[in-house]
């Protein structure tokens, strides 16, 4: 099976599983590295962290509540970062999924895609630490200020009211009551309208940017600031790398790094999705691979090059090599403007 | 389009006398490679390829071309072949190297520019092969200076389009503006072919030139065996071919060739010595019918077990990656591929080369580097120093060879070439000692 198969099928299960497990009575726990969100209802199969933290945070018992009674699912939480790092990211997250079927979509329509220079990734990247900022302080000082006020309760999740999440992934279980403006109070009224606002700009962005959100994702921001100690690891022979730059155009968080990087084995960014297709799209033996515990899991190959679909010109069958001489025919192909010669 | 030859009765004279001499070169350099029994037997349609391009007097592949189909020339590897073939176009690399067309070149380019230039303005201006009096546009980057100011002079006898390359390919800026330029070939080649390009067909072109790709790998991989199954001058003459002929057609031949290597692999079958010293055919491009070097180095003892020309090893090497296939994606990937892994020494810095060549040296277990400069080739010329340096650090020992077309110093050239192989034959024998005993019992 190729990587990207792989990957989309693990994809749609864990979807499934997050959004629709619980109807079967499955709970992986309440501190998921991703956005299982809560506001699913009853049905999800799971916890996003960050609506855990913004709970307690903000009063619910405040900080020390979210270590004491919950040391055991912080741990929960930390082994699970450790095992998978990033791969929450490309593999699991049903956010990630949704931008994934929308890109899907995209395609289908014939588009092409936005991306990001260089440039705008940095002038973007403050963005991501804003909204943790957002999550975590926000309840934090809300808390002592307010007390029990509605302004506490109206700022009590701020992160989630701005989280494309809240808005779309419920509504995969055809829950609408959260596409809303809550009126119970000033506060309330803002924080719903610009997280309309951002799930409207995050649909048009997942539509003509590949993993758009992830981009901005304080969720992401705290799994890749944990990169360091995951046991899941992108690695790159710098010497046999060619620099040819495919890898950097087929990744959807547009990295440049992966494809300038001389002298780092180590190139799990973080920024990074740890998704594979630049591993899947590599054409030179071994040089980017996945390494779990250090041991290679995956690795680039000619072979998988060029057995790629696309690039082998065929769609099903794996050896690209027999050239039978496909000569296009003369009347194919719309005119532009007939008979003009160029100058 | 009228054309210079048809002003004046002298002309017509010169142009016939040059299309003589440059048939006899070739011809000369056809039956030394027909004679050379290692060859592969696969390999004479590569032959027959050139022969059709240099002597028949036949229109590139004759009966593959469509009446009508429009054939863009290109003058470099930097040319994105994926667009002609996607509006349903034939390329024709274009890069001269006969001597007869460099001295025809002389009129329209100064006479110290390299040899490739020299013939190229000779072959385009007296269109002396019938390939060049048949394309309708051609494709000219702006790699290095002779290139540049060869498109210029070209545009009095035929469209020109030039293809303004980077000089610096690690900013951003410079790649963002690259693209643009591929934009605006698309745009000129949808244009002289009333064809639009869309995701389908150029999808369907970079398949067909994948498949040429993974079979000029494939000949990558077999020429690292051990023992060696094929020489040098053939797998390059091989490479070569690809200019003059169309990709699927090319494709196909070489899936046969590289069978054929395969099986010469399986059975063990050798075309050279073992204790032949392996050499890295380095700098400017060796180009058909100018064999000499390649020639000279198999004929002394040596093997080139691989070259970093972009007229063979370079030519087919880079692949365009695409993982969705949309448009955006197809377009950038090619601008990349054209670019981005691309180590000719126009573009500075140019840390990649040196790179790529320690690369080379390893998996092909390089004994000798022999560095090609062609008289004029400033820019390869350039970089010999930096490579020397490097190849040193690695303990290989390398020979500049400066020549053009003229086969007039061969002599001199054989007798540097042997002294050259003698010494790193010596060498690799030396050190065949120290880590076999055995071996140099006898
Ligand atoms: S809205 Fe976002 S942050 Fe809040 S629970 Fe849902 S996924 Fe998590
Ligand atoms: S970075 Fe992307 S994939 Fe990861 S949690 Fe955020 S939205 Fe999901
Ligand atoms: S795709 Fe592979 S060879 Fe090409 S730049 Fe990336 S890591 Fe290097
Ligand atoms: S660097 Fe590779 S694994 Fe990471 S996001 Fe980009 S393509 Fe995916």
């Amino acid at each position: 099976m190729r990587m990207s198969t792989l990957r989309w099928t693990v994809l749609v299960i864990a979807f499934i599983v997050l959004t629709y497990g619980g109807l079967v009575g499955i709970s992986l726990g309440d501190f998921l590295p991703t956005f299982a969100c809560w506001y699913v209802g009853e049905s999800r199969g799971g916890d996003c962290f960050l609506w855990h933290v913004q709970h307690h945070f903000s009063g619910h018992g405040g900080p020390g509540y979210l270590v004491r009674p919950n040391a055991p699912m912080l741990l929960y939480f930390f082994l699970l970062l450790l095992v998978l790092g990033k791969a929450w990211c490309g593999w699991i997250c049903p956010l990630g999924f949704i931008m994934d079927v929308l890109d899907l979509a995209r395609r289908r329509l014939n588009m092409g895609y936005l991306f990001f220079s260089q440039r705008l990734r940095a002038r973007l990247a403050p963005i991501k630490w804003v909204l943790l900022f957002l999550s975590l302080v926000v309840p934090l000082s809300c808390f002592p200020f307010f007390m029990r006020s509605q302004i506490a309760s109206d700022l009590s999740q701020p992160y989630c009211q701005w989280c494309p999440a809240k808005y779309v992934v419920p509504l995969c279980v055809g829950n609408v009551e959260e596409i809303a403006v809550n009126f119970r109070s000033g506060v309330g009224i803002f924080m719903t309208a610009v997280g309309l606002v951002v799930a409207g700009l995050f649909l048009i962005g997942a539509l003509t940017k590949r993993r758009f959100w992830c981009s901005f994702c304080p969720m992401g921001l705290v799994i890749g600031l944990c990169r360091k100690i995951s046991i899941v690891k992108l690695k790159k022979n710098c010497q046999a790398c060619t620099r040819c730059g495919i890898c950097y155009n087929v990744c959807p968080l547009d990295i440049e790094e992966i494809f300038t990087e001389r002298t780092r084995t180590n190139v799990t960014y973080q920024d990074c999705i740890l998704c594979m297709k630049c591993i899947e799209n590599c054409p030179e033996e071994g040089v980017l691979s996945a390494t779990f515990c250090g041991r290679t899991i995956y690795r680039a190959t000619q072979k998988g090059f060029f057995s790629n679909p696309v690039a082998s010109g065929r769609r099903a069958r794996q050896e690209p090599a027999v050239g039978a001489a496909d000569t296009i025919s003369a009347d194919e192909g719309e005119p532009v403007l007939s008979g003009s010669r160029p100058s | 389009m009228p054309r210079q030859e048809d002003t004046t009765e002298e002309l017509q004279r010169r142009k016939a006398r040059f299309v003589r001499a440059l048939g006899r070169s070739t011809e000369k350099v056809l039956h030394e490679l027909e004679a050379d029994d290692r060859r592969p037997a696969t390999m004479n349609r590569f032959l027959d390829v050139l022969r059709r391009a240099f002597l028949s007097g036949e229109e590139v592949d004759g009966p593959a071309l469509h009446p009508g189909q429009k054939v863009i020339g290109t003058y470099c590897i930097m040319a994105p072949e994926e667009f002609i073939y996607a509006a349903g176009a034939v390329p024709i690399r274009l890069c001269g190297g006969s001597y007869e067309a460099a001295l025809a070149g002389d009129d329209l380019v100064p006479r110290d520019i390299c040899p490739v230039v020299r013939a190229s303005a000779g072959l385009t201006s007296f269109g002396l092969l019938p390939i060049y009096r048949r394309f309708d546009a051609v494709i000219v980057p702006t790699t290095c200076d002779g290139k540049r100011k060869l498109g210029e002079a070209l545009s009095d006898f035929l469209p020109v389009w030039m293809l303004e390359v980077p000089h610096i390919k690690e900013t951003e800026r410079s790649r963002i503006e690259w693209l643009e330029q591929i934009y605006a070939v698309k745009r000129n080649i949808e244009k002289l072919t009333c064809r639009k390009i869309n995701r389908k067909t150029l999808r369907e072109a970079i398949g067909r030139i994948a498949r040429a790709q993974y079979q000029a790998r494939r000949l990558h991989e077999l020429r690292s065996a051990d023992p060696i199954v094929v020489l040098g001058q053939h797998a390059m003459l091989a490479l070569n071919a690809y200019a003059y002929d169309t990709v699927d057609e090319w494709a196909g031949a070489m899936t046969r060739f590289n069978d054929e290597l395969e099986q010469r692999r399986r059975q063990g079958r050798s075309v050279a010595d073992k204790r032949a010293p392996r050499v890295l055919l380095a700098g400017s491009p060796v180009v058909f019918p100018n064999w000499k070097l390649p020639m000279l180095i198999e004929e002394m003892g040596g093997v080139v077990v691989i070259d970093e020309t972009c007229m063979a090893d370079r030519l087919l090497y880079d692949p365009v990656g695409v993982s969705e296939g949309s448009m955006t994606e197809m377009i950038r990937g090619i601008a990349a591929r054209l670019i981005m892994p691309c180590t000719c020494p126009s573009f500075s810095p140019n840390e990649d080369r040196m790179y790529r060549l320690r690369q080379l040296v390893e998996k092909f277990r390089v004994d000798g580097v022999i560095y090609h400069v062609l008289k004029g080739c400033m820019i390869y010329d350039f970089e010999v120093a930096r490579v020397e340096r490097m190849m040193k650090e690695a303990g290989v020992p390398l020979l500049r060879v400066e020549t053009d077309y003229n086969p007039e110093d061969v002599e001199q050239l054989r007798t540097r070439i042997e002294a050259f192989l003698e010494m790193t034959g010596a060498k690799k024998s030396e050190a065949r000692c120290e880590s076999n005993e055995i071996l140099c019992g006898n």
